[in-house]
């Protein structure tokens, strides 16, 4: 018979016996107004991150077509393409990463408060 | 020709991959230490093995030969294959972890409720392994035999028992620190190259790659030709030739005029330092520094074409079977969001590298353009730059990183495929996942012994677009949008990964032709990833009785964070 595989947690504390945000978020409309609510909180640090991103990637073919010379631009000698694709553009998509892992995780944090208060 | 420390050091990552793998073998004894090493990967080592199974032989020797032959535009194939890790990041990566499904398949039938759904999402799991993991195989061969000699099956059926037997022995376990392992490999054996060539160049001047394709011979350069060529000779100059030009046999000294000239497969010709390089067309010229895609300008619509490689690459990273499987080994969504940023990170690192060798590529050895055989830039570069013992060791480091990337994106593959195969299709058990494995491990060597060549670039993109349309709007969807029916993920999957594949196999099969019939052929990406989201949402939304019952349970699982649910969520370890 095939079974699926679902996770366990590990390392989290055991609060057996303690109503947890699990509880709470299905119990009721208010609880499912606290989940709507993470969720697009979630959802937008997403596209906050996204956003720059698509920018990015989607503006600089575009504006090597209505610039047609952008190709044989050059940086103390050595060709703009070269420069942007083959470094240049990783460091900002980089520290958007890390950005979000922190914004993400603020944002987790601030919901647990939240759920605590209660 | 065969060069012993090229050999030495293909033999030495062979054993050291056998032997880590094999250590994952005494610990290993659990199904779930087989398929997930347990869950207890930290992040920086999950990963290097994320970054080191995703950087195949197309990131390690593809992109540098595809710049260096279409222009610094193919590098967007490197800037797409780091962003899908900034999108798989801020998407899926902690609500995926959190639902604790171990496969795509696993993810369709417990977010939708459709048993069926599953079948179908692991056909689709096993087509797009399969047919990613025959041109590793074919590279492994090709590569080995160029750079050391030997017939082609050697590094074939090398590869196939080496990923077999460390898969069916070792398992998730042992293949985690393998696949970290091989990523140090791989960045150290194209970093440290690229490095020693940029300070080898006598005269560095970037500028001039720009001019009409290719450049001179900056030294005497012998070129053999493997098939028959017509070339562009825009100046005369005085070759040694050996073998038929222009149908007349010639031995000894030749002036090649200005005009066109075939010369005949099996001739070499030695050109003299300083030579002005004939060219082969179509290579392209003036928009080889373009920062938009013209491939062989077969399109002729380059920012469209760009655009689909983007849209494919992006969206098609969070799809591979292959590195989803990997999500589940992070100890939670946290842990899976950190292992994210580190992979953006690493794999951002390695794609520093490929550019360098497609510019001194262009620079320093014209005769690739005139053999076609620029997608060996990186193995050959370091022998043509570098005299004596100095370039053996390079040429031996990069053998040594190809032939890592070859054994660790077909050990992702192959576990993807026998955890399919065990765990959705025969029931799961370690026993059924060590069958699998060696089937279908002897299957793809087989695949790899049979297929002559196949272009590795088309595969691995058609792996990428399918991906991209079916797989990444199924996630996006179910993860975000909690109206998505099994109807409609059953539309999408069939409508996107359908056109994909069809798109891809006529374009392969030659139709097409030339302008926007061969763009969206050739780069389906561009319309079937919002075909597949269309048909999701439009079939979601024609079926609202189909809604899964248990909704606000599954959004709860996949969205809110573990340390504030009550006692084990999820179910336990295994739940029928």
């Amino acid at each position: 018979m095939r079974q699926a595989v679902r996770a366990p947690t590990r390392g989290t504390i055991d609060r057996t016996g303690v109503p947890g945000g699990d509880d709470l978020l299905r119990r009721d409309e208010y609880g499912r107004a606290l989940l709507g609510s993470l969720i697009r909180a979630q959802l937008g640090a997403t596209v906050s991150v996204l956003g720059p991103a698509v920018l990015l990637l989607a503006l600089y073919p575009l504006l090597a077509v209505l610039v047609p010379g952008l190709g044989r631009d050059q940086v103390i000698g050595v060709p703009l393409t070269l420069v942007v694709l083959g470094g240049g553009i990783y460091p900002p998509l980089v520290a958007l990463g890390f950005w979000y892992v922190r914004r993400a995780e603020q944002l987790e944090r601030r919901f647990g408060e939240l759920l605590d208060d209660r | 020709m065969a060069a012993p420390l090229s050999v030495g050091a293909v033999v030495v990552i062979t054993v050291t991959t056998a032997v880590i793998g094999m250590r994952g073998m005494r610990v290993a004894r659990t199904p779930a230490d087989f398929m997930v090493a347990a869950r207890q990967v930290p992040p920086l080592l999950n990963a290097s093995a994320i970054s080191g199974e995703y950087l195949s032989a197309a990131s390690f020797l593809g992109i540098a030969g595809l710049a260096m032959l279409e222009g610094l535009g193919a590098l967007w194939y490197a800037v797409g294959y780091a962003t899908g890790y900034l999108v798989l990041l801020a998407t899926v990566a902690a609500p995926l972890r959190r639902f604790g499904a171990y496969t795509i398949p696993d993810f369709a039938e417990g977010r939708l409720g459709s048993p069926r759904l599953r079948r179908w999402a692991t056909v689709m799991v096993l087509v797009i392994c399969g047919f990613y993991l025959i041109p590793q195989f074919n590279g492994a061969g090709i590569t080995l035999q160029a750079t050391l000699g030997g017939p082609y099956w050697v590094g074939v059926v090398v590869l196939g028992v080496v990923v077999t037997t460390g898969i069916a022995s070792g398992g998730m376990k042992g293949i985690t620190v393998v696949q970290a392992f091989l990523y140090w490999i791989k960045v150290t054996a194209i970093a440290v190259p690229a490095v020693v060539l940029v300070l080898a160049v006598s005269h560095p001047s970037f500028g001039t790659v720009d001019g009409p394709a290719p450049t001179t011979f900056t030294r005497a350069t012998l070129v053999r030709f493997p098939g028959t060529t017509r070339m562009d000779v825009s100046r005369p100059v005085t070759v040694r030739a050996a073998g038929t030009v222009d149908g007349t046999r010639v031995h000894g000294a030749l002036t090649l005029r200005p005009g066109t000239q075939v010369v005949a497969a099996g001739t070499s010709l030695r050109f003299p330092a300083g030579a002005p390089a004939p060219t082969v067309s179509p290579v392209t010229g003036s928009s080889w520094s373009s920062p938009l895609l013209h491939l062989d300008g077969r399109h002729g619509h380059p920012l469209a074409a760009t655009y689909g490689v983007l849209l494919a690459t992006v969206f098609g990273a969070m799809g591979l079977p292959h590195i989803l499987v990997r999500f589940y080994t992070n100890r939670d969504g946290q842990a899976a969001r950190r292992t994210t940023a580190f992979v953006l990170l690493l794999v951002s690192t390695f794609y520093l590298f490929p550019a360098v060798f497609a510019v001194l590529g262009r620079m320093e050895a014209p005769a690739l353009y005139l053999t076609g055989q620029t997608d060996s830039v990186v193995l050959v570069l370091p022998r043509i730059m570098v005299a004596g013992l100095g370039g053996e060791v390079l040429a031996a480091l990069v053998a040594a990183g190809a032939f890592a990337a070859f054994l660790s994106t077909s050990s992702g593959l192959l576990i993807a495929m026998a955890g399919a195969l065990s765990h959705d299709i025969m029931g799961w058990g370690v026993r059924a996942f060590r069958l699998s494995a060696l089937v279908l491990g002897m299957l793809v060597t087989g695949a790899g012994l049979l297929v002559a060549s196949v272009p590795i670039n088309v595969l691995v993109g058609w792996a990428f677009a399918v991906a991209a349309s079916s797989f990444c709007p199924l996630l996006l969807l179910g993860i975000w949008w909690p109206r998505l029916t099994r109807v409609g993920a059953m539309w999408g999957l069939a409508l996107g990964g359908g056109t994909s594949s069809l798109a891809v196999v006529a374009s392969m099969a030659g139709f097409g032709g030339t302008g926007w019939s061969a763009l969206l052929l050739g780069e389906p990406a561009i319309w079937t990833v919002p075909v597949a989201f269309a048909a999701m949402v439009v079939g979601s939304l024609l079926t609202p009785g189909a809604v899964p019952a248990n909704l606000t349970d599954l959004l709860v699982t996949m969205h809110l964070p573990e340390r504030l649910r009550r006692g084990p969520v999820g179910g336990a370890e295994q739940v029928g």
